[in-house]
């Protein structure tokens, strides 16, 4: 943010130097329509785990702590820019208490949502880890109370952390701590799925020798990894450079794309219940049941 | 986003934006106001490098890296070189063959049997978990799937002492998509992780035994 006053005081003070990077500007509209269709899409996933008996399972537990942080990352930027219209239309102050406890409390959710993303996605990752490597065990070591104490540790951990985030936002350690998260949940994910794939290989090594099936094994790992960095990196990276080199201008024409950088945090909020929700065959029947008995209703 | 950036980034711009229209005077109030994140004007002065150097380095780097990844996993596919056959790996494949014989009779590809199918992929799945890793309980399993029809299978597996419960139980998980696929959808995505468990249909045995393993 610090460069996008700079660059505005160039803009106003100074004849504007072409070499400057000018911020990249995406119109509100592209994120409430994001924003709304992420909240929606989640909200659906969530409803169909809730109502479905037999898709209150751990799995579905865990992706729908998924679509819950996707949900909050969602609803953090339609507050947002309802904020910023309030205030660009004149009802808030622009520096008042009332406000910054209001953009902080904001903030908290947005961290809370990053954070939630991140465990989420490796639980999902150790639990489908388990189901592979310790199949007859699964239901003695994943069950129903240890998913809920899990996932209630989990969401503790994160909102305690979002809040020291953003009340200690300007230090650097907790920078660093934040943008060590991405690579280490990154590696980890990277592990169990590689883990999982060469023990598929090495079954359908034995039984059949199609390289077919192991190629779509291939494909659906490089999309579930490859939505997930491509998400997320640049945001992380948009921190990093913040943090050690806002003044650099390599650095500064980096962080003029902030508002790109942040669309597709939204965008994998969209993306993920299609890769992770909807590809389960059980939830995708949930969730036709519920569309056709409200139209038939 | 705001966070980590300024949180009235965008308020500040439009403000900035309309005021600086209207009066230049408060410029000075606006300097002092973001003073405490001012750092200082970026210079763009002699850059060696192109000014969008690092963002087209990290896009070119990510997208590379992804290739990559997936390059590595197709050659892990690649690699994966059939077994020469000797007697132990002959038998495995017939007895893991002989499963999927087993199931690749004719079902009727209807809801009624798709919980059917789903009890019978589990307990493939299982057997087949446990072929890999102990020999003598794909015999068990063996036993127990060998039946002709899909009730007398259903009683087989609940007649190898699992309770109704933990039937159901089994049924609810979904294995990822490496070790099991969903016959029906082997046409429509090709890039699932969570499965449910094989529903058998009138497929041929070829068919079967890859998908199986998709």
């Amino acid at each position: 943010m610090k460069h996008i006053f700079n660059s505005y005081e160039n803009v106003n003070n100074t004849a504007r130097n072409d070499s400057d990077c000018p911020r990249v500007v995406l119109p509100e509209e592209i994120f409430f329509t994001i924003s709304i269709v992420g909240v929606l899409e989640n909200l659906i996933v969530l409803l169909a785990v809730f109502k479905n008996k037999n898709l209150q399972a751990p799995m579905y537990f865990f992706i729908c702590s998924l679509a819950i942080s996707d949900m909050l990352g969602s609803l953090y930027k339609i507050l947002e820019n309802i904020l910023i219209i309030l205030r660009n239309v004149g009802y808030l102050k622009l520096r008042g208490s009332l406000e910054t406890t209001a953009d902080d409390i904001i903030d908290s959710l947005f961290i809370l949502s990053l954070l939630g993303s991140i465990f989420s996605l490796s639980v999902i990752a150790a639990d489908r880890y388990i189901t592979i490597f310790h199949a007859l065990q699964y239901h003695s070591i994943v069950t129903m109370r240890r998913t809920v104490v899990v996932l209630a540790v989990i969401w503790t951990f994160c909102t305690g952390s979002g809040i020291a985030m953003v009340i200690f936002s300007h230090h650097v350690p907790t920078v660093i701590t934040f943008t060590s998260l991405f690579p280490l949940m990154l590696v980890f994910i990277l592990c169990l799925y590689v883990h999982m794939f060469l023990l598929a290989r090495s079954h359908t090594r034995k039984i059949s020798t199609l390289p077919r099936a192991n190629m779509k094994g291939a494909i659906t790992l490089t999309i579930l990894l490859g939505v997930f960095i491509f998400c997320w990196a640049p945001f992380v990276l948009h921190i990093l450079l913040m943090t050690f080199c806002p003044s650099n201008p390599y650095c500064a024409c980096y962080m003029s794309l902030f508002q790109v950088n942040g669309m597709l945090i939204m965008c994998n909020a969209v993306i993920d219940p299609f890769i992770y929700a909807f590809r389960s065959q059980e939830l995708r029947d949930a969730f036709k049941k519920m569309i056709f008995c409200s139209r038939y209703r | 986003m705001n966070w980590p950036n300024d949180r009235l980034e965008m308020s500040a711009q439009r403000l900035i934006s309309n005021r600086t229209s209207q009066q230049s005077a408060s410029n000075s109030d606006y300097t002092w106001e973001y003073e405490y994140y001012e750092i200082g004007p970026v210079s763009f002065e002699g850059l060696k490098a192109h000014k969008y150097s690092i963002v087209i380095g990290f896009w070119v780097g990510l997208a590379v890296f992804v290739i990559f990844m997936f390059f590595v996993l197709t050659l892990l596919t690649k690699t994966g070189a059939p077994h020469q056959d000797n007697a132990e790996s002959s038998e495995k494949r017939f007895r893991m063959n002989s499963f999927v014989s087993d199931f690749g009779r004719p079902l009727e590809p209807d809801k009624v049997f798709s919980r059917q199918g789903n009890e019978e992929s589990r307990s493939l799945f299982h057997c087949y978990i446990n072929e890999v890793e102990r020999l003598d309980k794909v015999k068990a399993c063996h036993q127990t799937t060998a039946l002709d029809s899909d009730v007398q299978l259903q009683e087989a597996i609940r007649s190898t002492g699992q309770p109704e419960e933990e039937l159901n139980r089994l049924m609810k998980f979904d294995i990822p998509n490496f070790v099991n696929t969903d016959q029906n959808s082997f046409g429509e995505d090709d890039l699932l992780i969570s499965e449910p468990p094989i529903v058998l249909e009138t497929k041929p045995l070829s068919q079967t035994s890859h998908k199986d393993l998709n």
